[in-house]
């Protein structure tokens, strides 16, 4: 089980995934996908202060959809990181994380977004992109820290 | 206590509420510091720093960190403090601080009460963000902080001498052990503490020295 | 840039669950955004607008923002600049903040003030040790975040990174643990042994100290509970009839 987590979580790499999640699971690599991102040398230098000692990668989708396999292949544990829902839903898409379970850590309160958790704010296209996630095979539940309690989805967005 | 002494301790309340979360956070809202400012308005600093320090002890595990909930141990401290200079009697030191243990954990729900409404204030919608606003809504928030602190210590104070002046002088412990008591629930804290830092297998040796030395410090002074 | 300072103090005052710091860090940066925007009234509410948005941070390293975001609007970066910047750095500074400060200064200036105070310093030198020393970090921290932020803008993660406050968090690790130790050696051998009772209060401290140690912060509510529930079985059996009273 070389990568260990999947988890959308607007704020990425920080106390909740490297307290919380990384005693609990000891990730040896963040793997961080975003189209964004990847381009932004200044952002990703921001983003991997905060992971302590652990090796950051920067990618695509399309770059990360291409290694998934080798990842799960690589001993080194791994927790893959995006920062919407779009991006893990076009990770996904054509059954890419079938059977995996991907976990909702974190989307802050915005105008116009509506709450699912107190930790859970979505719009409506947000709404879209996890049925999309869903429908391509993912078990997707939400969960802040491991000792919470895991709520799934069907319990958060009507069907 | 004089009505110009229950006045400063209400307002101290206030302030080292303030220092917590909305204003400055020099950490004058640590008990060890709120307990000596309490002590010293009414009239016996040495007490006030006497139960800051063991409210200190148990809170060394406690920090303003933003989301979470803890006790809030600033204004417990001055309502265990000020209880204990009313009450008087042998009792007055475990008395007031277990009270403000309790007090410090109504305190802590009061803060999230009062974010919660300033989530409310922020969520109206619709009006133009001028600067004007900016400014306004911080006001309203700091002024707010300041309320709940000020009402928190004035029905902590309420309550202490109401409820604990026949128990303070009937406390039939002696001192010594009074506060040896309260010390043995503070060494949990400790322990805690160790925990956060790596627990014993990472700094044990660091923790054994510390104790040794903390022995013969005492045996020698 | 004193102005800012100064208002960032004020940066927690409206602490709420959607925006969090969202309204201080605009507050404190209003004297900026005012002179940058004097001509220009609707860009100036643009920006008081992007920057009531949500910002979590520790507040001693919420600087680093507010200047680093005073530079980029200083040099006219667009708002996705901004808002992107903000998010990617909150992060960094939370998480930074709470190690050094909370988790590592905090507590090691308070153990050593409650180990003066109870070696025998008086009440004015175990909280004024507190006060100084404590604060003199804090204010440092404070001082030096703003001016980092403001001299390099986004690039900001550089002057963090040479900083190294992670690594001043680690090496603080072993003097909390030397000085938890120094508290507990001068509690067991003075309060405690003093206490008398044949080592009972030694032995039932060590007690708690065992079950904080193993358990962490589960342990917290059972110690403050348990003292108080033990003050009060006190208080009953000191007032029955024939009691210890």
């Amino acid at each position: 089980m070389p990568i260990v987590l999947f988890r959308v979580d607007e704020r990425l790499i920080h106390g909740q995934v490297v307290i919380g999640w990384g005693h609990a699971l000891r990730p040896e690599r963040y793997l961080v996908v975003d189209d964004d991102l990847a381009e932004s040398a200044w952002e990703q230098e921001l983003y991997a202060l905060a992971a302590t000692g652990v090796d950051v990668e920067f990618l695509t989708v399309g770059g990360a959809r291409d290694r998934l396999d080798g990842w799960r292949a690589d001993p080194t544990r791994s927790i893959l990181l995006t920062r919407d829902v779009r991006s893990m839903a076009r990770l996904g898409e054509g059954g890419a994380l079938a059977d995996e379970q991907v976990n909702l850590g974190g989307l802050h309160h915005e105008p116009g977004k509506s709450e699912l958790l107190p930790y859970l704010f979505v719009t409506r296209e947000d709404r879209e992109e996890l049925r999309r996630l869903a429908d391509s095979g993912a078990e997707v539940s939400a969960r802040d820290l491991p000792d919470a309690s895991r709520v799934p989805l069907a319990d958060l967005i009507e069907a | 206590m004089g009505g110009l002494q229950l006045f400063g301790l209400v307002v101290l309340g206030g302030l080292v509420g303030l220092d917590g979360t909305s204003v400055g956070q020099f950490m004058v809202s640590r008990p060890l510091i709120a307990g000596a400012l309490a002590g010293w308005i009414v009239g016996d600093p040495a007490t006030g720093i006497a139960m800051g320090a063991v409210l200190e002890l148990f809170l060394l595990v406690s920090f303003p960190t933003g989301g979470s909930r803890f006790p809030e141990g600033s204004t417990a401290t001055v309502v265990a403090v000020g209880t204990a200079s009313a009450v008087g009697g042998p009792g007055a030191l475990p008395l007031g601080v277990a009270l403000g243990l309790a007090w410090g954990h109504l305190g802590g729900s009061t803060v999230t009460a009062l974010r919660k409404a300033n989530t409310r204030a922020a969520a109206a919608p619709g009006r133009p963000m001028g600067p004007g606003r900016v400014g306004r809504a911080l006001t309203r928030g700091i002024g707010m902080d300041f309320a709940r602190a000020v009402l928190l210590t004035a029905a902590g104070l309420t309550v202490g001498t109401g409820l604990l002046s026949s128990p303070a002088r009937a406390w039939p412990l002696s001192d010594d052990r009074s506060l040896a008591l309260l010390i043995v629930g503070g060494f949990v804290s400790a322990g805690i503490s160790l925990h956060g830092l790596g627990g014993a297998r990472a700094r044990g040796l660091w923790f054994l020295t510390g104790a040794a030395m903390g022995v013969a410090a005492m045996r020698i002074l | 840039m004193g102005a800012t300072f100064l208002r960032s103090f004020l940066v927690q005052g409206a602490w709420n669950y959607h925006t969090m710091l969202g309204t201080g860090f605009a507050f404190a940066l209003l004297p900026g955004l005012r002179r940058l925007y004097r001509q220009d009234p609707d860009a100036l509410e643009a920006a008081i607008r992007r920057h009531t948005e949500h910002f979590n941070a520790h507040p001693y390293l919420t600087g680093v923002a507010l200047g680093a975001a005073l530079r980029l609007e200083q040099e006219g970066a667009d708002e996705g600049t901004v808002r992107r910047f903000k998010t990617a750095v909150r992060g960094p500074l939370g998480s930074l903040g709470d190690r050094l400060v909370w988790a590592s200064w905090l507590p090691a200036v308070a153990l050593a003030s409650l180990v003066i105070y109870w070696l025998g310093a008086g009440w004015a030198w175990s909280s004024a040790f507190f006060l100084v020393v404590y604060n003199a970090g804090h204010l440092a921290l404070r001082v030096w975040g703003l001016r980092a932020g403001w001299s390099a803008g986004r690039e900001v993660a550089g002057r963090l990174r040479a900083a190294g406050l992670g690594e001043l968090a680690e090496r603080l690790g072993p003097v909390g643990a030397v000085l938890s130790g120094l508290l507990c050696g001068v509690l067991g051998a003075g309060p405690l042994a003093d206490a008398g009772d044949g080592g009972l209060w030694v032995a039932l401290a060590s007690a708690g100290f065992v079950l904080g140690l193993a358990a962490g912060h589960r342990a917290w509510r059972a110690a403050a509970v348990g003292t108080v529930v033990a003050v009060a079985a006190v208080v009953v059996v000191s007032s029955l009839p024939g009691g210890a009273g």
